[in-house]
């Protein structure tokens, strides 16, 4: 009896236990978890930052010791630029210490939505622009960067990009570290095979395609877009005709059923006339992304249409021949936005606003900081880091070419609405509408059906 | 035996020998067709870890026409002395081990307490915790966050939000496949321990966990498996990349905005399953049996 009893008991915690979201121990020691973490600050600061400790002892700014958070997404030169910078601003500023964290992108907005969630996140953030929206529903999540202005020089900025940035209470939720917005990447060496120069205006390059066809065969293109890309170019299509962005800064859906039609109408066309490849043909190679696609590699696909940052990829893909890859302005025809890429925030419960606020003015305008970052999350915005690393030289040609091709296109607004999951996820809206546009499933008019009532959905009336 | 146009003895040996002879070059040319299939996308890993990304996208081939060492020299790059390859590795399986060691125990007495005796509530109990094996893991991550937090567990520098948990048999699949293991193993075993003068935990020890030991292997050798590739567990209750496993640091340098080097990529990813490989070979034999005995009856 006694063993049923036992065995009773324990088969009945553990299956508790189970239920319970597998918790159970609320008796476990709580508290230890900041103290554990200094390890990472701590052996890192002995890399190789030294040649860029300033000579002069800058002690113009009075500061407590303490320890801030600090984390941010990205590739191998992002993270060992900034982990420089970081150690470079410890060094400068000894007694502020800097835990660092860092990762890819893939999830890493999911373990970041479960830090807002408990309010676990780090004293100073990279954030991406709409995660004001998502994150900072209240305007009590990031610090207004106009308390701390006296520290972090917020001059440097201008006052359009700054309007862009605010959240519901009016407040600064971040600071831009770059703009950016698409244009146009062409293969030089396939149009002249063709007999043709790069195209500049929307009437050239739907010219081109024919020619295409007839000249160099059937799998030649002028251009490839995929899914979102043909979204994004269809909005800078409509913004032409319109002049006006797609969605308003309340907001609001700019463009009727009707308009959104003419505009599915235009994809069509291009594919019509053999300037963009069928989502069919694109699909069948089973690239993710142009970079990893065989034909653009081999120059069947003789442009994309990207942001201005992403030249990079491409040009390390192309391998041999990156030097016939060119980058094209925003065709005449087309009227460009652009957005924040990035930002830097302050968390609202950072324990030391005014030392979170030297780290950023350290990163974002002072020389020393700027030229350490470089141009890894894209050209910057802040003058003072643009004028320092022009000087320096330290900007690439290529990203500077694309990225004036965007701002010289007299970009509008944009709302981050358009990147809602429900119409830019996997599955949802752009790719349901221009997969089955492109299959011949819809026809125009339920294709510009289907897409207004997406946009209707997320937008507000 | 000789039948049909064969007269002689020796012929019809012959024709015996000539038809196994063409059964047997079937059936190898079948499995090894097959087996290249299978292996293929491994050999062409391998293979483009010495290849540049145009390559590695333009090309089936798995021999790299230029090789270069690149990835595997970049692979050994350290994160600002602060985490690399062999430092990852080590800190995968600094909590995967206890993780498995924790699940079996645990899931072996659950498993015990289900399969071999009946108490008050034993059905109830048993249907929720068959309930549990569709609960995805997904809708319980955001609840078991704000949990981990509040104990602290968030950031701490020994995974506790990752290795506690397995102790309370929270792997339902392996419970349940323990106890249809059970179910063959007779009870006259048991009665005959008793007898003896076992009591029930002694007659897990010394009766039931020996014979359970092929089902045991492949519950173990799941957990390690599913644990060494888990990459949402780390990434939200890891936040030092001091600590970071092997998942996300081979993830770490993958940046899709700007671009990457994929050899580098599957260098380390190479780097990095080769101890699950070695474990599986390992216990191969005691697995195949695992799974397939559990399965027999009902």
């Amino acid at each position: 009896m006694k063993k049923k009893i036992l065995t009773t008991v324990l088969a009945s915690t553990m299956t508790a236990a189970l239920l319970a979201g597998c918790g159970s121990s609320s008796t476990t020691s709580t508290g230890s978890a900041d103290s554990t973490a200094t390890a990472a600050a701590t052996e890192a600061a002995a890399s190789d930052t030294a040649a860029t400790q300033s000579a002069s002892a800058d002690t113009g700014a009075s500061y407590e010791n303490c320890t801030l958070t600090m984390d941010w997404w990205g590739g191998d030169s992002r993270h060992e630029a900034t982990q420089n910078a970081v150690n470079a601003f410890m060094e400068k500023y000894p007694g502020i210490d800097i835990e660092v964290n860092f990762g890819a992108w893939s999830d890493w907005e999911t373990a970041k939505a479960a830090e807002y969630v408990s309010g676990n996140n780090p004293d100073v953030q990279q954030t991406n622009f709409d995660w004001i929206g998502k994150y900072d529903g209240s305007g009590d999540t990031y610090l207004d960067l106009n308390t701390v202005s006296d520290t972090l020089d917020l001059t440097q900025w201008s006052d359009t990009d700054l309007d862009l940035v605010k959240d519901v209470k009016g407040g600064i939720a971040g600071v831009p570290v770059a703009m950016t917005g698409r244009t146009f990447y062409w293969n030089k060496a396939t149009f002249e095979q063709a007999g043709l120069e790069v195209p500049t205006t929307l009437e050239e390059l739907e010219a081109d395609g024919p020619i295409f066809q007839e000249k160099l065969g059937d799998n030649y293109y002028p251009l490839v877009v995929g899914e979102y890309d043909r979204a994004i170019l269809m909005t800078y299509y409509l913004q032409a005709q319109y002049n006006e962005p797609i969605i308003s800064e309340d907001g609001k859906l700019n463009f009727t059923q009707d308009q959104l039609q003419e505009g599915l109408g235009f994809i069509d066309r291009l594919e019509d006339e053999h300037v963009i490849p069928t989502e069919e043909y694109i699909l069948g190679e089973g690239a993710d992304s142009m970079d990893k696609s065989a034909r653009f590699i081999d120059g069947e696909y003789a442009g994309i249409f990207e942001w201005d940052t992403a030249a990079g990829k491409y040009v390390s893909a192309l391998g041999d021949s990156a030097s016939d890859f060119v980058v094209g302005n925003v065709l005449d025809g087309l009227q460009s936005y652009s957005k924040v890429s990035l930002m830097f925030s302050i968390s609202a419960k950072a324990e030391h606003p005014h030392e979170a606020a030297m780290l950023l003015q350290y990163l974002l305008n002072d020389p020393e900081g700027v030229t350490l970052m470089g141009t890894e999350r894209g050209i910057p915005e802040s003058k003072a880091a643009y004028d320092t690393l022009n000087e320096a030289g330290a900007l690439d040609q290529m990203s500077v070419d694309a990225h004036n091709a965007v701002m010289d296109s007299n970009p509008l607004y944009w709302n981050p609405i358009f990147d809602d999951s429900s119409l830019k996820g996997d599955t949802a809206a752009y790719v349901d509408v221009f997969d089955n546009l492109s299959y011949g499933n819809y026809d125009e008019a339920t294709a510009a059906q289907t897409l207004y009532n997406a946009y209707q959905a997320v937008c507000t009336q | 035996m000789a039948q049909g146009n064969t007269k002689t003895l020796k012929d019809a040996k012959k024709h015996i020998e000539r038809r196994r002879r063409i059964s047997v070059f079937l059936r190898y040319f079948v499995l090894i067709l097959v087996g290249i299939i299978m292996l293929y996308p491994l050999i062409w890993m391998v293979g483009a870890t010495f290849k540049n990304n145009s390559e590695i996208f333009t090309t089936l081939n798995p021999i790299p026409k230029e090789p270069t060492l690149q990835g595997y020299a970049d692979a050994m790059k350290s994160y600002g002395g602060n985490i690399n390859i062999w430092k990852a590795m080590l800190n995968t399986y600094s909590y995967v081990i206890p993780e498995v060691i924790l699940t079996v125990v645990s899931s072996v007495l659950t498993a015990y307490g289900f399969g071999r005796f009946k108490f008050k509530g034993h059905d109830i109990l048993f249907t929720l915790m068959m309930a549990m094996l569709f609960l995805p893991q997904v809708v319980l991550n955001v609840p078991q966050y704000l949990l981990y937090n509040k104990f602290g567990w968030v950031g701490s520098s020994w995974y506790p939000a990752l290795i506690v948990p397995t102790a309370f048999a929270t792997e339902t699949y392996f419970i349940f496949m323990l106890i249809q293991f059970l179910r063959n193993i007779p009870k006259d075993m048991e009665e005959a321990a008793a007898i003896d003068g076992c009591n029930a935990f002694q007659t897990l020890i010394k009766i039931i966990v020996p014979m359970l030991m092929p089902a045991i292997t492949s519950c173990a050798l799941f957990k390690f498996m599913w644990s060494s590739n888990d990459f949402l567990g780390p990434l939200l209750y890891v936040n030092t990349p001091a600590k970071y496993p092997a998942t996300i640091f081979v993830k770490l340098s993958m940046d899709s905005d700007t671009g990457f080097n994929w050899n580098r990529v599957l260098a380390t990813s190479l780097i990095s399953i080769i101890p699950n490989i070695c474990v599986f070979f390992a216990a191969q034999n005691q697995f195949v049996e695992g799974i397939s005995a559990g399965g027999v009856k009902g």
